[in-house]
Order: structure tokens, then C-alpha cells, then sequence
């Protein structure tokens, strides 16, 4: 992976040097384009786990495809396979094997993909499209979860039609996350909820959202003995929320950080507020990256509760992002996320997905880790 | 046939009365679902709305308002806090306010009677309707307006705001006209039986017995004065121009005025203090809508403290005598089973400490914070900050939608229309 260092000052703004706009507005911070990017804005990106050499990513998008790309050592990206859904693929991800990816789509059905004999088998079945779908191994079983909008929260063992688990849930299903044995899921009407997966799943605590608004996304965080112990919230208007499950002193423990806004200390202009599309943990560094609707990526400490980097503006929202298995890379794709409408949508603009070198920029500051 | 009919019949109270009427198809099948539990069907037909309500690019807007504000009524019949309607109403009516388009509209404006009649003070309502130039050229606002003084009492001014209605030129004047001279027919004769019953009075002073006699039974009639005291238990069986159909030769005027030794205050008869016209008040915001039952967060009922009780002399709580007694336990006495709790002792939310209450929020105060806002803005030529999403689609409904919904909700009507 070759580095690329664009290290400007934070509110900078530049779109691109006069004559360059076109070219740089749209990769602004000059980072590996992904070869063959779907057609139609993307809604989720995954890298394939430890446990199978070599970087795969996934990526699902709105044309109702899901690509795999082969992310090579020397930085090129090879596409590899697709398989099609009969609706806008809303969540990707691995099992934990690297042999299998399961996408979830508004066709209200999830499919498992055999890699190796790239074939897809519909494995979930609901009443509204499906928008979360997680892999949970735990001793003593192993299933995907799926969240949908229509308030159910269900688990499938793949080889059966039916669920082994419905459970069901105040609200239609915003987000989730799931780090084993701990999952939480964010819905509609700020509502959230905390499951324990260890025997079964069951709902362990429902919390009081630490946000006033639409509940965007959500990523699992772990503590220094590799235990998921609390998780961030990315709502709608421009704030991330730091909760953990069970902290010593929840007052000051949990917190929340102003993300995604314009015009930071310039009062005379309003500050503009931009959703929180994607939050991302660090797999080694336990630092997390956040993308937004203002088109920028920002990487936080959260222990030292600094703000790390915030990239340059893209032209177009960010609506996804991941890093690999061993955090070396961070994926983030620039396309439109439907966040003014129907008006704002150009079908004919182009979607990106980018790749840069994340070793360096996500050290934590007081080097906790 | 007669199990359809049954349905009905058996919960005919719950059932919100509607002036148009109800159909009587749409009741049962609104019944029968609700009896069943079928929800599934319900939501699809709410979310088509919602969606429509989001996607919709005509030219009147409030017609998908309009049909799902009706939809709600007849699927809910017994309204209630399931059905939104408030809710629907209140969103409704707000959306449109600054809209010049529909301000005579009459659905627009029958929109906001309902509103208003589900208001804790409809009086606000209409004065604020009036101030904005709401309905004013509608009969119907008049009329309403109206007759919620003329249940409280306000004749002179029920009065003044047909007057007003018919200055303003509003149509259809003719149902109007109607509809003022049925309120003077009710004003006149009221003013009449209590003057002639005023008359009696004073003739039949020493007079112990019953006045005239009247030839004629009516009945329901009023509790005759036995002895020589006058005075008679106050009968108020029905709004005052109910009275009318008694008959003129009434002996006990309706309303507050029994008992007429006491100069009871009548604020019909005094001079007004108010202007005739209704003040015309700068209203900046719609006042407030229904207390909402059952949304308050729960709190402190009052800020008295138990008084510790002082380290010396009675300090300690003293505990109940122990019984002399050994209290009767039966053989096979089994503790009480715990009662099975629902609520999964892990989730502790339902009791966590009690959150500082949240301020009521009325659409008084939302309306009047967006008003601030913009005034704040024209006045700063800036608004402190600006969410850069589209808000008002996200939460047109009742419910809110994510970005996702909006985009999926899009596609799907795409591809519906495509078939």
C-alpha cells in the first residue's frame, strides 16, 4: 500500500486548485480509487476476517448488487465476483470463517454467498426490508442475525427456512452491531437496545438514548482485555455518543463529541449540521473513524477524547466505511445518501470507494493500547 | 347478518360519533380487525400513507392529509391515543399555516374546527385562526366560533362574531344567516322567560304556592317550590337553548339564575367590558393544543420533604407492637408464589431515577421557537445552526423515516409503477 500524507489544516475546505477542481473535489485526499465501484450509491462496505489471507472487501449498494474486490499488497484493487439481490442491498458481512458473505436487501430477504462456488442462497425471510445483518459464532451455536423494519430481530441457523429466534422489537431497526457476546441494535424513535448472545440470545437492557436525534449508526467498542464493553451512536444531526454497558462512573464515562459540522469557530456564519453516516473502530487500536454526510472522515481518540484528523471535503457524502483485519487499511465509500431527498439525486453521478493507509493517522494519542 | 350487526351493537359507547356519519361497512370491518389483532394490514395502509404523504409531488398536498386524517377516523372508531388522530391533526394544521393557498380552503379549515374542538381552550384557536386570516371568509369558522361561546355562555359575544362573519362576507351567507338568526331566535327567548320570570318574582312575592298554574303536563318538568321559600333545586338539564322547547311559560329560567334573591352576577346582562368586535391580538404562535394524557413523564408530586425527626428524644421509629398471638399458619401453608413478573429484572430501566422533567411540549411552544428562530433570523440575517438534511420530509407523518426509508419508499413506487 503506498502512503499518501495530505495533511492539511482542519476547515481549510479547499475543493481542488483551480484548473484540478473536477479531478480533485472528488478524491480530495488523493487516496486508492477502487477499481469497477458499483453503479449506485453505496450502503455498506466489509473486509474479509484474520482468518482468510489476503484483503477481500465487500461492497453493497443501491443498484442492487454486491461486488467483491481483491485489495492486493502493492494497492491495486482486482474485482473479483457479484451477485444481484431484486432490491437495494442495505448490509454486508463475513462469517467468521471468510468463506461465506451474507447480504441483507430491501427485497426483504437476506442471502449467504459461497465464495468459493459463488452461488447465493436466500437463508431469511421477513415482513420489510432487511437493514442489518451480523454472524454471530458463539460456542455453542452460530447464526446470522437480522434487523428489519419490520420491528423483528431474528436469527437463522442457515440451513433451516425458519428463524431460530424472533425477537421482537419496539420500533423499526436503525442500525446494529454485534460483537459476540455482546450485540446492540438502535431503532426508530430513539430507541435502543442491548442483547446478551452467550446460551441465546435475549435483550438484555433497553437504554435511554444519550441523543435528541435520529439514531444513524452504531459500532461496538472493546476494552483492553478484548471485551466488548460499550459502544458509540452516530445520530443524524452531527453528534457521536461514547456509552459503555456498565462503566464505573457512567456521569463521567459516557459522553458525546460534536462531529461533522462546518464552520467549527466562525460564529458570524450558521454552523451547518451534517448526519453521521458510518462509525468504524480500529481493530488494533481501538481509535474510531466516523464519516458524514458533509462528505469528510474524521478518526477520534475516544479515550483521550481528542479528534485525531479530518480529512478533506469529497464532493459527495460519505455513506460507508470499514478498516481490514488488521487495521492497516480504511475503506470509505463517497456517493449520495438520499440525505435531501429525492431532488438531490444525480444517477448519473459517479460512486467511489477509497482505500488509504490507516497504520499511522489512528495511533491514540497517549498510546493507551 | 345478525353477528355483523352484533359487533356493532356491543360497543356502540366507544365509538366516536362523527357529523357525517360513519359507513356502516367500514365500522364493522374496523371492529373486526381490531377485535383480531390484525395489525399487519393496518400498518401496510399507514405506511402507504406515510409515504404517500413524503413522495407526494401534486400540486395539493392536503388531500393525502385529508384522506388519511379520514382513513384514521373510520379505522379507529373509539379515536384514543392508538389512532394519532391528535397527533395527525395537530401536524396537519401546522404544516399548512404560513401555506396562503389554503387558507379558505374549507377542508383546511374543518381541519382546524376539529383541532380546535379537541383543544383544552378551541377559543384560542379560533382567535389565533382569525389573527392569521384562517378560514375568515368560511361560514364554518363563524359558526363554530360561535357556537363554543354560546356553550359557555357568551351570547353577546356568540353574537358579535356572527356579525362579524357577515361583515367579513363569509360564505356560503346564506347558511350563515340561518345560523345567526337561530342564535337571536335562542338569545330572545332566553332574555324573555328569564325577564317574565323576574316579573313573577317580584308579584308573587308572599305568594308561597306555585304561580300560574299551567293546564298543561309537561314532562321532565322543573321540581315545583313546596312551602314559602322560593327556593328550588337548580335544574340544568341541557345547554340554554335547549330551554326553548319547554315552552315560553317556563317558571324557572335556565342556568345561573335560581335562587334570584341573590343578585347572582350575570354577565350576560351587564355591560360588556370587551369590545364588541373580538380583539384582533397579535398571535404569533397556535396556543396550545389538548393537555396530553399519558405523555407526561412522570414527577415530583410536590417539593415537601418528611422532616428528619431530631437525635434526641423521639429519634427512633417505633416498631409495631409484636403480636401476643401466634398468628394461625395452615399446614400446607406454601409462601405466596412470586408473581410473574413481565419485566425482565435485568431491565432495570423501569425504575431508574427519575429524569428532570421535560417541559410539556406543546405546539404553543414548537411553534413558537420556530417563530423565534426565524425572527431571530431576519432580525441577525442568521440562524444559529442549520441541519443540513431534509427534516421536514423525514418527519411529515406521524412517524419518522430515515434516509434509507425515504430512498427504499421511492424505489418501490418506482417499481410499482413500472408493472
Amino acid at each position: 500500500m503506498s502512503l499518501f500524507g495530505t495533511t492539511t489544516g482542519f476547515g481549510a475546505g479547499t475543493t481542488g486548485v483551480f484548473g484540478n477542481a473536477t479531478t480533485d473535489s472528488h478524491n480530495p485526499m488523493k487516496d486508492v480509487e477502487v477499481t469497477s465501484p458499483p453503479d449506485d450509491s453505496i450502503s455498506c462496505l466489509a473486509f474479509s476476517p484474520h482468518t482468510m489471507p489476503g484483503n477481500f472487501l465487500i461492497g453493497g449498494s443501491w443498484a442492487n448488487d454486491v461486488r467483491c474486490w481483491e485489495v492486493q499488497d502493492n494497492g491495486q484493487t482486482v474485482p473479483k465476483a457479484q451477485q444481484m439481490h431484486t432490491g437495494p442491498v442495505l448490509d454486508v458481512c463475513w462469517s467468521d470463517d471468510g468463506s461465506k458473505v451474507f447480504t441483507a436487501s430491501c427485497d426483504k430477504t437476506a442471502k449467504m454467498w459461497d465464495l468459493n462456488s459463488n452461488q447465493a442462497i436466500q437463508i431469511a425471510q421477513h415482513d420489510g426490508p432487511i437493514r442489518t445483518i451480523h454472524w454471530i459464532t458463539a460456542p455453542n451455536y452460530s447464526c446470522a442475525m437480522t434487523g428489519s423494519w419490520d420491528k423483528t430481530l431474528k436469527f437463522w441457523d442457515t440451513r433451516s427456512p425458519n428463524p431460530m429466534m424472533s425477537l421482537q422489537m419496539p420500533e423499526r431497526c436503525y442500525c446494529a452491531d454485534v460483537v459476540y457476546p455482546m450485540a446492540v441494535v438502535a431503532t426508530a424513535e430513539r430507541g435502543l437496545i442491548v442483547y446478551q448472545l452467550e446460551n441465546q440470545p435475549s435483550e438484555f437492557r433497553r437504554i435511554d438514548s444519550p441523543l435528541k436525534h435520529q439514531h444513524r449508526c452504531v459500532a461496538i467498542f472493546k476494552d483492553k482485555q478484548n471485551k466488548p464493553t460499550g459502544f458509540a451512536l452516530g445520530s443524524i444531526e452531527g453528534r457521536v455518543a461514547i456509552h459503555y454497558i456498565s462503566p464505573p462512573n457512567p456521569a463521567k464515562d459516557n459522553f458525546t463529541f460534536k462531529c461533522h459540522r462546518s464552520n467549527g469557530t466562525n460564529t458570524a456564519t450558521p454552523q451547518d449540521i451534517y448526519a453521521v453516516n458510518a462509525i468504524s473502530f480500529h481493530p488494533v487500536h481501538g481509535t474510531l473513524a466516523t464519516v458524514g454526510s458533509d462528505g469528510r472522515f474524521s478518526f477520534w481518540d475516544k479515550d483521550a477524547r481528542t479528534k485525531l484528523k479530518t480529512s478533506e471535503q469529497l464532493d459527495q457524502p460519505i455513506t460507508a466505511c470499514c478498516f481490514n483485519n488488521n487495521g492497516n487499511i480504511f475503506a470509505y465509500a463517497s456517493s449520495y445518501d438520499w440525505s435531501k431527498g429525492h431532488e438531490y439525486y444525480n444517477p448519473q453521478k459517479k460512486n467511489y470507494i477509497f482505500l488509504r493507509n490507516a497504520a499511522e493517522e489512528l495511533k491514540p494519542r497517549n498510546k493507551k493500547w | 347478518m345478525a353477528e355483523c350487526d352484533a359487533e356493532w351493537e356491543l360497543c356502540k359507547e366507544n365509538i366516536q360519533p362523527l357529523r357525517h356519519g360513519r359507513t356502516i361497512s367500514a365500522l364493522h370491518q374496523a371492529l373486526c380487525q381490531q377485535h383480531e389483532g390484525n395489525n399487519a394490514a393496518l400498518n401496510q395502509k399507514k405506511q402507504a400513507f406515510e409515504s404517500e404523504l413524503r413522495l407526494y409531488e401534486g400540486d395539493d398536498p392536503l388531500d393525502v392529509w385529508v384522506r388519511y386524517i379520514k382513513w384514521t377516523k373510520q379505522t379507529y372508531p373509539q379515536g384514543g391515543k392508538e389512532s394519532n388522530l391528535s397527533v395527525l391533526l395537530q401536524r396537519a394544521v401546522r404544516r399548512f399555516t404560513d401555506d396562503k393557498k389554503y387558507q379558505d380552503d374549507i377542508r383546511y379549515v374543518e381541519l382546524w374546527i376539529e383541532f380546535a374542538e379537541g383543544c383544552s381552550d378551541p377559543m384560542d384557536i379560533y382567535r389565533f385562526m382569525q389573527a392569521q386570516g384562517i378560514g375568515t371568509m368560511q361560514a364554518a369558522l363563524y359558526i363554530a366560533w360561535s357556537e363554543e361561546n354560546e356553550k359557555r355562555g357568551n351570547l353577546k359575544m356568540a353574537d358579535s362574531i356572527f356579525q362579524n362573519g357577515v361583515k367579513c362576507g363569509a360564505q356560503p351567507s346564506d347558511k350563515l344567516h340561518v345560523f345567526h338568526r337561530a342564535l337571536q331566535a335562542r338569545v330572545c327567548r332566553q332574555m324573555m322567560s328569564s325577564m317574565t320570570d323576574q316579573q313573577k318574582d317580584h308579584d308573587d312575592d308572599d305568594d308561597g304556592d306555585e304561580g300560574s298554574a299551567e293546564p298543561q303536563r309537561s314532562s321532565l318538568a322543573e321540581l315545583k317550590a313546596k312551602g314559602k321559600k322560593k327556593a328550588v333545586v337548580p335544574i340544568n338539564r341541557a345547554s340554554a337553548s335547549v330551554g326553548y322547547a319547554r315552552g315560553l311559560k317556563l317558571k324557572q329560567p335556565l342556568g345561573p339564575k335560581q335562587n334570584s334573591r341573590l343578585m347572582i352576577f350575570d354577565e350576560n346582562k351587564n355591560p360588556e367590558t370587551e369590545p364588541q368586535d373580538p380583539r384582533l391580538e397579535i398571535w404569533t404562535a397556535t396556543p396550545t393544543a389538548r393537555a396530553k394524557e399519558n405523555e407526561q413523564k412522570p414527577e415530583k408530586w410536590t417539593n415537601v420533604k418528611l422532616p428528619l425527626k431530631s437525635r434526641s428524644g423521639l429519634s427512633v421509629a417505633v416498631p409495631p407492637p409484636v403480636p401476643t398471638f401466634q398468628p394461625f399458619v395452615e399446614e400446607d401453608h406454601q409462601p405466596p408464589a412470586v408473581t410473574p413478573c413481565k419485566i425482565n429484572p435485568a431491565v432495570n430501566s423501569v425504575l431508574s431515577a427519575r429524569k428532570p422533567c421535560r417541559a410539556q411540549e406543546t405546539p404553543l411552544k414548537m411553534l413558537q421557537e420556530r417563530s423565534q428562530h426565524t425572527q431571530e433570523a431576519a432580525a441577525e440575517g442568521k440562524t444559529r445552526e442549520q441541519s443540513m438534511y431534509c427534516k421536514e420530509l423525514l418527519y411529515s407523518g406521524v412517524t419518522e423515516f430515515c434516509f434509507e426509508e425515504l430512498r427504499a419508499e421511492r424505489y418501490r413506487h418506482k417499481l410499482q409503477s413500472e408493472q
